[in-house]
C-alpha cells in the first residue's frame, strides 16, 4: 500500500481541481497544445493506482495503526478526530468511483475539445472526484455531508457548463432539488447530534438503541429521503432526466456510473451501518420495484437518447434497491454486483450517446437512423451494452439480475422476481427500440458522410464492453470482487470495532 | 430556551412553503436559505447554555475541569454551522446566477414555465 493512501486518495484530486487552471494559464503563455488534459489524465490515473494500492492491503488485513484500515486525522482517534475508515464497502465504492472517472476524463480528451472553458470543466470534474472520494472514504456523517455537498455544487455547475438553455434549466432544477435533499441530511445529522452527541459514524451505530423507536425514524426517514432524491429513486427522480438530457455527454457518464453509486453508498452505510435498520429493507426493496417500472415505462416513451438512458438509470437503481433492500446475504450480493454491473455499462452507453452526439450533433432519435453503415463498431459496441443491461446472457447484466431474481424467491418474495423479470423484458424492448432507430432503417441523407467515432473516444468504451463480457462470462470473478463488500454491509459490528478498537 | 427550537421549526417550516408553493425563482432561492438557516438555529440551540462561557480551557480553569465541563458550551455545532452556512452561500449564490441566466433565456423567473425539455 502507498503510505497515507486513505487521505491521498482525497487530497490529490483537490489538488488537481485548483492547479488545473495554473497548468491551463501556463500552457497558454508557452503555447503547449493540451497541457491541461495530459495533466487530468496524468493526475486522474495516479489517484486510480493509489486506490486501487488500498485493495490488496485491505484483502490481507494490514494493519497501520493510525493509518489502515482507519486512518486518524490529526493523530485525533476516534470519536473524538474525523477519521476515514476503509473497509469492504467503502472501498469497493471508491474503486468504482476512480475507475469510472480515469475513463471520463480520457473521454473528454476529444469529446470535449469543441467546448470554451475547459479550465473550469476540468477543475469541476476533479472537484466532483474529490467530493465522491471524500463521501466514499470518511466515517464521519458530518464530514460525509460536506463531501456531499462538495459533490452536489460542483454538479450543479457541470450540468450548468455550456450555459444554453437546456442548461440553465436542468440545473436550476437540479439544484432546488438536491439542495432540499441536502438540507434534509443535515437537518438528520442535527437531530443525530442531539440524541447521541457524537458525529462519528461507528460510535453512533454503537450509542443508537437496537430497537427503532420514533425518535430514531425520524432521522431514518430524513436521510432516506435525502440520498434517495440523489439517487433518483421514484418520486423523487423529476430532476434526473432533465440533468442527464442537458448535460455533456461525458458529465453524464460520470453521473451515471459514478455519482449515482455514491448515493446508494451512502443510503447503504446509513441505513445499515449507522441504524442496524435491515427491518425497514423491505422498504426499500418496494420502492425499488416502483422505481424499476416506472422508469423502464417511462424509458419506452422516449424520443431522445440521452433522456432514454437516463430514465434506464433510474431503473436499474430500481434493480439495486431491490437487491439491497432484501437484506439477505444473497440479495445484497446481488444488489451490489448489479451497481458494479450498473456503472460499466450505463457509462459505456453515455459515452457512446456522446460519441453519436459528437459526430451528428443530435441524439433526437427521429432524426437518426441507418448509422450502421457509418459507425459499425459504434453500433457494435452499443449492441453489447444494450444487451449487457437488458440481462441478456452471456454479458454482465444477466449474472447480477439473475443474481437478484434468485435472492427474491429465496426471501419469500417471488412477486418481486416476477416484476424484475417484467421489467427486464421492457429494458430490452426500449433498447431494441432505440438500437433500431439510431444504428438500423433508413438514414437520412445529411448523415451519408458520418464517419466512425474517433479513437482516443472509442477506448474507453471498448475497454467497458470488453469488462461487460468478462464479468458475463466468469461472473465468479465479479463475485469474488463484490463478496468483500458484501460482507462488510452485513457486519456492521466488524465495522464499529474495527473503528473504535476495544474502546 | 425551548423558545429556539420552535422559531428554528418554524423557520424550516416556512422555507419548505416558499420552496414548494412560490412561483418566483428568487423567492425559491430565499425559502431555501430560510430553510437551511432554520436547521442551524436547531443545531447552534442544541449547544446553547444559558450563562455558559467559550468552550477554551485557560489561566485557571485547569485547577477546575469538571467545572469548566459544567459551565462550557458546545463547540461542535458551532463549527459545524460555520461550515454549513459557507457552503450555504455557495449554493445560493450559484443558484442566483442560475436565476439570472435562466431569465436571459426565458424571460421569466416562473420555474413552471421553464419546461422545454420536456418537449
Amino acid at each position: 500500500m502507498i503510505p497515507h493512501a486513505p487521505i491521498l486518495a482525497i487530497v490529490l484530486p483537490l489538488f488537481a481541481a485548483f492547479l488545473m487552471p495554473v497548468v491551463g494559464i501556463l500552457a497558454r503563455r508557452r503555447g503547449i497544445k493540451r497541457a491541461r488534459e495530459w495533466f487530468a489524465i496524468a493526475a486522474v490515473l495516479v489517484e486510480l493506482v493509489i486506490v486501487a494500492s488500498m485493495i490488496p492491503a485491505l484483502r490481507e488485513g494490514q494493519i497501520i495503526p493510525g493509518q489502515f484500515p482507519v486512518y486518524e486525522l490529526g493523530g485525533w482517534s476516534p470519536p473524538w478526530g474525523i477519521n476515514l475508515a476503509i473497509d469492504g464497502l467503502n472501498l469497493f465504492a471508491a474503486v468504482i468511483v476512480a475507475g469510472i472517472s480515469a475513463l471520463v476524463v480520457i473521454y473528454s480528451f476529444v469529446c470535449m475539445e469543441r467546448d470554451h472553458g475547459l479550465d473550469q470543466y476540468y477543475t469541476l470534474l476533479f472537484l466532483i472526484l474529490a467530493g465522491m472520494m471524500g463521501v466514499a472514504l470518511t466515517g464521519d456523517i458530518f464530514n460525509l455531508y460536506v463531501f456531499f455537498e462538495i459533490m452536489c455544487i460542483s454538479s450543479y455547475a457541470l450540468v450548468a457548463f455550456r450555459r444554453k438553455w437546456q442548461s440553465i434549466e436542468a440545473s436550476i432544477k437540479y439544484l432546488i432539488v438536491s439542495s432540499l435533499g441536502t438540507s434534509v441530511i443535515l437537518l438528520g445529522i442535527a437531530l443525530l447530534y442531539g440524541m447521541v452527541g457524537s458525529l462519528n459514524i461507528a460510535h453512533l451505530a454503537q450509542k443508537l438503541p437496537l430497537e427503532p423507536t420514533s425518535a430514531i425514524i425520524v432521522p431514518l426517514a430524513l436521510f432516506v429521503t435525502g440520498f434517495g432524491i440523489k439517487i433518483a429513486m421514484v418520486p423523487l427522480h423529476m430532476w434526473q432526466p432533465d440533468a442527464y438530457q442537458a448535460a455533456p455527454s461525458a458529465v453524464a457518464a460520470l453521473f451515471s456510473g459514478a455519482t449515482a453509486t455514491i448515493g446508494i453508498y451512502a443510503m447503504v452505510r446509513v441505513v445499515y451501518t449507522l441504524f442496524g435498520a435491515f427491518a425497514i429493507g423491505i422498504m426499500l426493496a418496494v420502492l425499488g420495484l416502483v422505481t424499476m417500472v416506472l422508469g423502464a415505462l417511462m424509458a419506452l416513451a422516449q424520443r431522445d437518447l440521452k433522456r432514454l438512458l437516463a430514465y434506464s438509470c433510474i431503473s436499474q437503481i430500481g434493480y439495486v434497491l431491490l437487491g439491497l433492500g432484501l437484506g439477505t446475504s444473497l440479495g445484497i450480493q446481488g444488489g451490489l454486483f448489479h451497481l458494479f454491473n450498473n456503472a460499466i455499462y450505463k457509462t459505456m452507453l453515455f459515452m457512446i450517446a456522446g460519441a453519436i452526439i459528437y459526430r451528428v450533433g443530435t441524439s433526437n432519435m427521429d432524426r437518426l437512423g441507418g448509422l450502421w453503415k457509418n459507425m459499425p463498431v459504434t453500433a457494435m459496441l452499443f449492441g453489447v451494452g444494450a444487451l449487457a443491461i437488458s440481462g441478456v446472457p452471456p454479458f454482465n447484466g444477466f449474472a447480477s439480475k439473475w443474481t437478484i431474481y434468485v435472492a427474491g424467491i429465496e426471501a419469500g418474495q417471488p412477486v418481486f422476481t416476477i416484476i424484475a423479470l417484467i421489467t427486464s423484458a421492457l429494458t430490452l424492448a426500449y433498447f431494441l427500440k432505440a438500437f433500431n432507430s439510431i444504428f438500423l432503417g433508413q438514414r437520412p441523407k445529411h448523415l451519408s458522410d458520418i464517419k466512425e467515432t474517433p479513437l482516443p473516444m472509442l477506448f474507453p468504451i471498448m475497454l467497458l464492453a470488453v469488462l461487460c463480457i468478462v464479468f458475463g462470462v466468469l461472473p465468479q470473478l465479479g463475485i469474488d470482487i463484490v463478496r468483500p463488500a458484501q460482507e462488510a454491509v452485513m457486519n456492521s459490528g466488524g465495522y464499529i470495532s474495527a473503528v473504535l478498537g476495544g474502546a | 430556551m425551548d423558545f429556539n427550537y420552535i422559531i428554528a421549526m418554524l423557520l424550516v417550516a416556512l422555507g419548505l412553503y416558499c420552496l414548494l408553493l412560490k412561483r418566483n425563482l428568487i423567492k425559491i432561492i430565499i425559502g431555501l436559505a430560510v430553510l437551511t438557516d432554520g436547521i442551524h438555529l436547531f443545531l447552534i440551540s442544541l449547544g446553547y447554555r444559558s450563562g455558559g462561557i467559550a468552550a477554551i480551557v485557560s489561566g485557571e480553569m485547569f485547577s477546575d475541569l469538571p467545572g469548566f465541563a459544567a459551565r462550557a458550551v458546545d463547540p461542535i455545532p458551532q463549527a459545524l454551522v460555520l461550515t454549513s452556512i459557507v457552503i450555504n452561500i455557495c449554493i445560493v449564490a450559484f443558484a442566483l446566477s442560475l436565476a439570472i441566466y435562466s431569465y436571459r433565456h426565458y424571460g421569466t423567473l416562473d420555474p413552471s414555465k421553464l419546461r422545454r425539455l420536456k418537449e
